[in-house]
């Protein structure tokens, strides 16, 4: 077989390196999230199919509370914006900028789930519960997925906080932060498609 | 990251600001269209429009997959063409079927 021109190698060889150049936890975090776009990806398609095929559901579809889902909208989009300012912090080594944005990332999430947590006792006191019909069985489940996934954030922000304050750490959290930030945006994204589809359609 | 090299903090954190902004910005114009009284059909086409670019300035900017290497696009995207092909496939079977 005749040798590749050396021009040819070497380009092969600089795409391996920038290839290899992307830090293993970057890819493992991204595959991670292809998976939970299987996963929200196919209720999400369910939930439009089942729509379609049941008339919209517009009469159910009348009882959720579109303000108070425009409101937690609102307060994710911003914590998303605290994150990206944790995230700038982290690789500018400014500890205190981060350590204020990580909180207010906290807060913020916290604030989803208070707000959801009276949501859900709001429908629940008219009767509406996940046994109510499909197009409830479909809330409660998109809704409740998601929210144990803004949970699971905020711990790891939480943990991430407090790991934080400790200047020892500090090299372990720059590249933890960035993970992080990665898995708080993309529950971001999720809920911009939700609010849309459960609460405007 | 591209960005992270070139990019002072400062005008990261412009940029992040800018792109809240326009989240918001679009937020604002998706429940605009939803309260007018104009065709539904239309108005699901506007809101569900405002909520794709919202979620492209988030994945592009936020995420940084503008400045990533190719690979991760295709981590990131494959799945998403799945799901739509998935969709599409079952749309004949169950919504149409009645």
């Amino acid at each position: 077989m005749e040798a590749a021109p050396a021009h040819q190698v070497e380009a092969a060889l600089a795409i391996d390196d920038s290839i290899q150049a992307i830090p293993v936890g970057r890819i493992a975090i991204w595959w991670f999230l292809a998976s939970e776009i299987m996963v929200f990806g196919g209720l999400i398609a369910c939930f439009v199919l089942f729509r379609l095929a049941h008339g919209g559901w517009d009469a159910e579809a009348a009882h959720v509370h579109w303000q108070i889902g425009a409101f937690n909208t609102l307060v994710l989009l911003t914590s998303s914006y605290t994150m990206a300012m944790a995230c700038t912090a982290a690789k500018a080594d400014d500890a205190a900028r981060l350590r204020i944005c990580l909180l207010l990332t906290v807060l913020l999430g916290l604030t989803f789930l208070g707000v959801k947590a009276h949501e859900y006792s709001l429908e629940a006191a008219k009767g509406l519960t996940p046994w109510s019909g499909l197009f409830w069985a479909f809330y409660y489940t998109l809704t409740g997925l998601h929210s144990v996934h803004v949970l699971a954030g905020i711990v790891v922000n939480f943990f991430l906080w407090i790991a934080a304050r400790r200047s020892s750490l500090w090299p372990m959290i720059q590249r933890r932060i960035e993970y992080a930030g990665l898995y708080w945006h993309f529950v971001d994204v999720v809920w911009i498609f939700l609010f849309p589809l459960v609460y405007l359609s | 990251m591209i960005e992270s090299m070139h990019d002072s903090p400062a005008a990261v954190r412009t940029l992040d600001l800018h792109i809240w902004e326009w989240l918001l910005a679009l937020l604002a114009a998706g429940l605009v269209v939803f309260v007018l009284p104009i065709p539904k059909i239309v108005a699901l086409a506007l809101v569900f429009g405002a909520a794709l670019i919202k979620a492209v300035l988030v994945v592009r900017n936020y995420m940084h997959l503008k400045a990533e290497h190719p690979l991760l696009y295709v981590i990131a995207l494959f799945p998403v063409l799945l799901f739509i092909v998935m969709a599409i496939a079952l749309l004949p079977d169950i919504a149409w079927k009645r």
